[in-house]
């Protein structure tokens, strides 16, 4: 097994007096595609959250480089997070600025590289994934999935460490759904280490190397996809494998 | 009747060289607007970001607590009286009228502005702040350049508003016996008695003016449209 990215131990977090994450523990290698499936309420986003610090966890330890980040100052949460990617459900595009600067603005802002450099980069990344036309176009004049696409890039841009992908095609149109999932397995093809929320259970069954069922804020189940999907062992999984199945199964039959 | 107009033109305006009580009047307006423009812009940005800040992060809990003291007594008593009240407190350490009313007017703006930005502030989505920090920006960066400029387009016209308000509410000035546009036109009226012509002038000039901001507002809003979104939420 290859390096610990991530070591988290203990993971708690509370939302006032709702605990949401109820003592969280595991590894995350280096070149491991993680991904959390589970009920919503189950926690998922959150501990996703929690990984990069946009959520402070209540208790609990995450090492990441060799340093507890859970308890490290706000300078050294800002280093941190900026070589950990994330893409959200929404994209989170920066409406006022064109393609390009949504891309080169983290490395020009946090890492001090200049323009012309940090946009040879970002154009060879937004080729990579089919939108180096829309380099001087502006979010909204983009469809959700070359919305979800930049985002990628803007977090590659980064040169992260670990990306991080909180439910990346559940805003989308069905149609759209394939491009940003085949953005995905090209990353994870090419070693990226990821940790991925999602509903597909597709992309879950052939690309996660781990799947991690989380549950009313535990993590109820994990192993490879093959283990949870093939023999699902706790009642609750096999519950929620049946209801997403379904869906799988009617989705197959519209296409 | 137009040799009647023409002589009281030439009494209230060209006699005496009184035009230039207009001219000198308006420069007198200007200077004040705009620095006090500018000067409640920066008060109202700091203020803003402090009570959204606070708000989100109950951080600052005593500038909090200084801002909306601020914004209760700036809103809550008559420009005129503020203005007085800062003329008298200050007039011995600052003797330039111009500098006393730049300072009340930009002091009462801001408190107007800060509530404009700030509602500015609170109209950008959750996710451009998260989508900033976790691209490993600061917090104070995220809000400078991503917050910041998104809330200030949403903000704009009624900022204009405010700027507006503000040009016209320098006319009291007269109150720290500093001659402005409006005390000017009095002071004609008073030398000539004549009461129309000096007086519907002046209004033609104020009307002039917050027409030509108008424009400019109007042509900054387009520009600021042009390069991105009108939405606020880009996922919409």
């Amino acid at each position: 097994m290859n390096e610990a990215l991530l070591k988290i131990d203990g993971l708690k977090k509370s939302f006032g007096r709702l605990e949401v994450l109820k003592g969280l523990t595991t590894t995350i290698a280096e070149g491991e595609v993680v991904v959390m499936i589970g009920p919503s309420g189950g926690g998922k986003s959150t501990f996703l959250r929690c990984m990069n610090l946009l959520e402070q966890p209540t208790e609990g330890s995450i090492v990441f480089n060799g340093i507890d980040i859970v308890a490290a100052d706000e300078k050294t949460k800002n280093k941190v997070r900026s070589e950990m990617g994330m893409v959200f459900q929404h994209f989170n595009l920066f409406p006022h600025l064109s393609i390009l600067d949504n891309v080169t603005l983290a490395p020009r802002l946090v890492r001090g590289v200049d323009r012309a450099t940090a946009e040879r980069k970002a154009m060879e990344l937004l080729g990579r994934v089919g939108l180096a036309e829309k380099a001087k176009a502006y979010p909204q004049q983009l469809s959700g999935g070359q919305k979800q696409r930049v985002a990628i890039v803007r977090s590659l841009a980064m040169e992260p460490k670990v990306m991080l992908f909180d439910e990346p095609t559940s805003a989308l149109d069905p149609e759209m759904v394939g491009e940003v999932l085949d953005v995905m397995k090209d990353l994870a093809k090419n070693g990226m280490t990821m940790v991925v929320v999602t509903h597909e259970m597709r992309f879950a069954r052939d690309v996660a190397s781990r799947v991690l069922f989380l549950e009313g804020g535990h993590i109820a189940e994990e192993g490879s996809p093959k283990e949870l999907f093939g023999a699902p062992k706790s009642s609750r999984l096999k519950e929620f494998l049946g209801k997403v199945e379904l869906t799988e199964v009617r989705q197959d039959k519209d296409l | 009747m137009i040799q009647g107009f023409l002589d009281d033109f030439q009494l209230c305006f060209v006699k005496n060289g009184r035009y230039d009580y207009l001219l000198s009047g308006l420069g007198i307006t200007l200077e004040v607007a705009l620095s006090a423009i500018v000067l409640g812009l920066a008060i109202g940005f700091l203020v803003a970001v402090v009570r959204s800040t606070h708000d989100k992060y109950g951080k600052f809990p005593f500038l909090n607590a200084l801002a909306r003291i601020y914004l209760t007594v700036i809103r809550g008593t008559p420009m005129v009286v503020q203005l007085l009240i800062t003329y008298y407190i200050i007039r011995r350490s600052i003797d330039s009228k111009v500098l006393i009313a730049i300072l009340a007017f930009g002091i009462n703006s801001g408190a107007y502005q800060a509530e404009i930005i700030r509602a500015g502030i609170a109209s950008i989505d959750a996710g451009q702040m998260e989508a900033g920090r976790a691209l490993g920006l600061s917090y104070w960066r995220t809000m400078l350049r991503i917050i910041l400029p998104q809330a200030v387009r949403n903000v704009l016209p009624a900022l204009g508003n405010e700027f507006i308000v503000l040009m016209k509410d320098t006319s009291i000035v007269g109150y720290i016996a500093l001659i402005d546009l409006a005390k000017g036109g009095d002071i004609i009226r008073s030398q000539t008695y004549s009461v129309y012509l000096p007086y519907l002038t002046v209004a033609a000039i104020y009307l002039v003016l917050v027409m030509t901001f108008t424009w400019l507002l109007s042509k900054l809003e387009r520009r600021l449209r042009k390069t991105g979104a009108d939405v606020v939420r880009n996922d919409l």
